[in-house]
């Protein structure tokens, strides 16, 4: 089954261009101009990811992101112009999963798309589908997370990663190996991206956001999950 | 002298020579005057006590003065009739001898001398006092620096001689120059010391306007001098804050230009791209006729892909770009990305390489890494290894190429925008690659140099500080 993309774009060429290669790479591809048309496609056909510029006419990416994070845990990859630009890390704190720059190529983005629509593997298969980590309880199979029987509401992206930390039983996980595990990066992916989505993860999993107990931070090396 | 001292040093030693020549003076006037005085009191003491000492001589030779009237008597006032029984010598030796080393008398055409010999007399002085003068000379006598002094007695012809000794007043004079020649160094010194101070605070301001520049220099364009109230200062302070405010707003506006040109460029070059990759998945289904002006197209504009990457990335940095750093573990950053550019495994790390880490941006230190590996793939006959060793700043990466070398006249060259080498022969297309690296090594506090690799080639030798 093809995988549905919404490209939310105002620039109608690249919408058309990056339409006619990604069609060519197998997605079903549905277009937006502005941020109101994407909010509406969004909700009469959810599409199962986001390709969102930031720079939009009506209302700015980060708002839209908001908007769609309200509703919808659908993997959201923005465009940036600059990768060492502020926007990274406020779309990323808006809820964006990943991101890439321009100029992009319909390959490079595929491969970011495979990556996030990738399900959850166990780190090892003695490991059951249940994991306990403290008061959580992480339903790998079923891609949810439980504390005092209510259901955290994680996106897909922030469930990876938090079940790729639980899968390293309490050992410290670089920010590379993440990158690689949950987002499919060689080594030089943005670390940000991890400490953004860390961060994000603390103020749904951690009673206490300030202080985490379970989100550890080993300095320099990395982050480890703990009970 | 201005080649030779720093404006500083001038300064102190202009105030040092004038405090000398000051105190110099003061003391050469204070030792004429004062020396002058004690001289003139010692030789009027020893005169009125020669004269006193006469005076009793006289009166132990003729007994009491007789009242004496010339106009009546003047033969008799001045040839005077001597005692019948006077002994001349025991008179002398009973004189009372205050401070007077010797008392001597010319009487009756012979010498007598209570101490002291009448030959270490100074001939002159003997003819002057015989001729009726009072008179003094200063003389040594054994070894002794002593005053003559000669008195005439009342007949012609006869006189009375004392020497006093003079090493009082020679000890109080020398202890005197003493004084003032050390007066006159430590007054040479406070005048340097002065100095010093003056210059020091006169040359703050010079020293705050060095620093500024030298940040100025080293790219920190937004340095500024403080304002300066100083009338002498504030138009040098003001002209030099303009000439840095116009150089960082031309330098903002070139690195405006390069990111508003490649930031237009970057749509269309999104257009060609994504169409390009399109047609080329469709390779097969092309008319063999279009097939190589197509891989032509493709390969030329992968090229301009790269270099509006890469004008984006100069213009980054002349925008500011803070970067971010972090820490990380060298050797497996330039494993990583030195044998994914050369696609084969290029890399040696030296064991006690394996576990350094240091400060840094890690896309920063990728594109180095890359952007050399690059140019010796395409430019220089291929990459030969790249090494990750300890030392130097911290650690030294080197990569190795197997070209022709660089002319060591180019070897700066190389690093600058678009700078390519004269006369190495480099293929076309070196462009910005290495300016990056140079730049992005320079954003680490590290350096970079070429020199040519044991066996023929390049190498590129990156040193990074390690924390």
């Amino acid at each position: 089954m093809a995988h549905s993309l919404l490209l939310v774009d105002d620039e109608p060429r690249i919408r058309r261009v990056l339409r006619l290669a990604l069609e060519d790479e197998g997605y079903e591809v549905a277009e937006a101009a502005n941020g109101y048309d994407a909010l509406a496609v969004l909700r009469r056909e959810p599409p199962d990811v986001v390709l969102l510029d930031l720079m939009l006419p009506d209302r700015d990416g980060f708002t839209v992101c908001r908007e769609i994070r309200r509703t919808s845990d659908v993997p959201v990859i923005m465009v940036t112009a600059r990768a060492d630009s502020h926007d990274v890390v406020a779309g990323l704190e808006a809820g964006a999963d990943d991101y890439v720059t321009k100029p992009l190529v319909a390959k490079e983005l595929s491969a970011r798309i495979r990556a996030l629509l990738r399900r959850v593997e166990p780190a090892n298969s003695r490991q059951s589908e249940l994991l306990e980590v403290g008061d959580l309880r992480i339903d790998v199979a079923g891609a949810e997370v439980t504390r005092d029987g209510t259901v955290l509401p994680l996106t897909r992206t922030e469930f990876k990663l938090l079940a790729e930390l639980a899968g390293a039983e309490g050992k410290v996980l670089s920010r590379e190996q993440l990158l690689s595990k949950v987002w499919g990066y060689g080594y030089f992916g943005d670390s940000r991206i991890v400490d953004v989505h860390i961060r994000r993860l603390r103020l749904k999993v951690e009673r206490d956001p300030a202080s985490p107990k379970h989100l550890v931070t080993a300095r320099g090396l990395g982050y480890r999950l703990v009970s | 002298m201005r080649g030779r001292f720093s404006l500083r040093g001038r300064v102190m030693v202009a105030y040092g020579l004038l405090a000398l020549g000051l105190s110099s003076v003061l003391a050469l006037v204070t030792w004429k005057v004062v020396s002058d005085y004690l001289t003139e009191q010692r030789q009027s003491s020893a005169i009125v006590e020669t004269s006193d000492n006469a005076a009793a001589f006289h009166y132990g030779v003729f007994g009491a003065p007789k009242p004496c009237n010339p106009a009546r008597e003047g033969a008799e006032c001045n040839s005077p009739t001597p005692r019948a029984d006077v002994d001349v010598q025991a008179l002398l030796n009973s004189l009372p001898s205050t401070d007077a080393a010797s008392s001597m008398v010319y009487y009756s055409n012979r010498w007598y001398a209570s101490t002291g010999r009448p030959s270490d007399l100074p001939p002159d002085l003997i003819a002057t006092v015989l001729d009726g003068h009072t008179a003094h000379r200063s003389v040594t006598v054994g070894g002794q620096h002593v005053l003559a002094v000669g008195v005439p007695l009342r007949r012609p012809g006869e006189a009375f001689f004392e020497w006093h000794p003079l090493e009082s007043l020679d000890n109080t004079l020398r202890t005197l120059k003493i004084t003032l020649v050390v007066a006159a160094i430590v007054t040479a010194l406070i005048g340097l010391a002065v100095g010093r101070l003056a210059s020091t605070l006169a040359l703050r301001p010079l020293a705050e306007l060095t620093r500024v520049a030298d940040a100025v220099a080293r790219g920190q364009l937004d340095a500024r001098l403080p304002a300066e109230k100083d009338r002498d200062l504030g138009g040098l302070a003001r002209s030099f804050n303009q000439t840095a405010a116009d150089l960082e707003r031309r330098v903002a506006a070139d690195a405006r230009f390069a990111g508003d040109v490649s930031h237009e460029l970057r749509t269309p070059l999104m257009t060609m791209l994504n169409s390009m990759q399109l047609i080329q998945n469709h390779r097969a289904e092309l008319p063999a006729p279009v097939r190589e002006p197509v891989e032509l197209l493709g390969d030329d504009l992968d090229r301009f892909r790269r270099l509006v990457i890469d004008l984006l990335e100069i213009s980054r940095d002349d925008g500011g770009d803070q970067g971010s750093r972090e820490i990380v573990r060298i050797a497996d950053l330039v494993r990583a990305a030195a044998d994914a550019t050369a696609g084969r495994e290029v890399t040696t790390v030296a064991p006690e390489a394996e576990g350094l880490t240091l400060q840094a941006d890690k896309r920063r230190l990728e594109r180095v890494i890359a952007n050399l590996v690059e140019n010796a793939e395409d430019h220089a006959g291929g990459c030969k290894g790249v090494g990750v060793e300890a030392g130097g700043l911290g650690v030294i990466i080197t990569v190795d190429d197997a070209g022709p070398g660089i002319a060591a006249e180019d070897r700066d060259r190389i690093f600058e925008r678009f700078g390519r080498g004269e006369t190495s022969g480099r293929g076309r297309g070196v462009g910005l690659g290495l300016a990056i690296v140079a730049r992005h090594v320079q954003w680490h506090a590290g350096t970079i140099q070429v020199t040519d690799r044991p066996g023929g080639g390049a190498r590129f030798v990156v040193e990074l500080p390690a924390k």
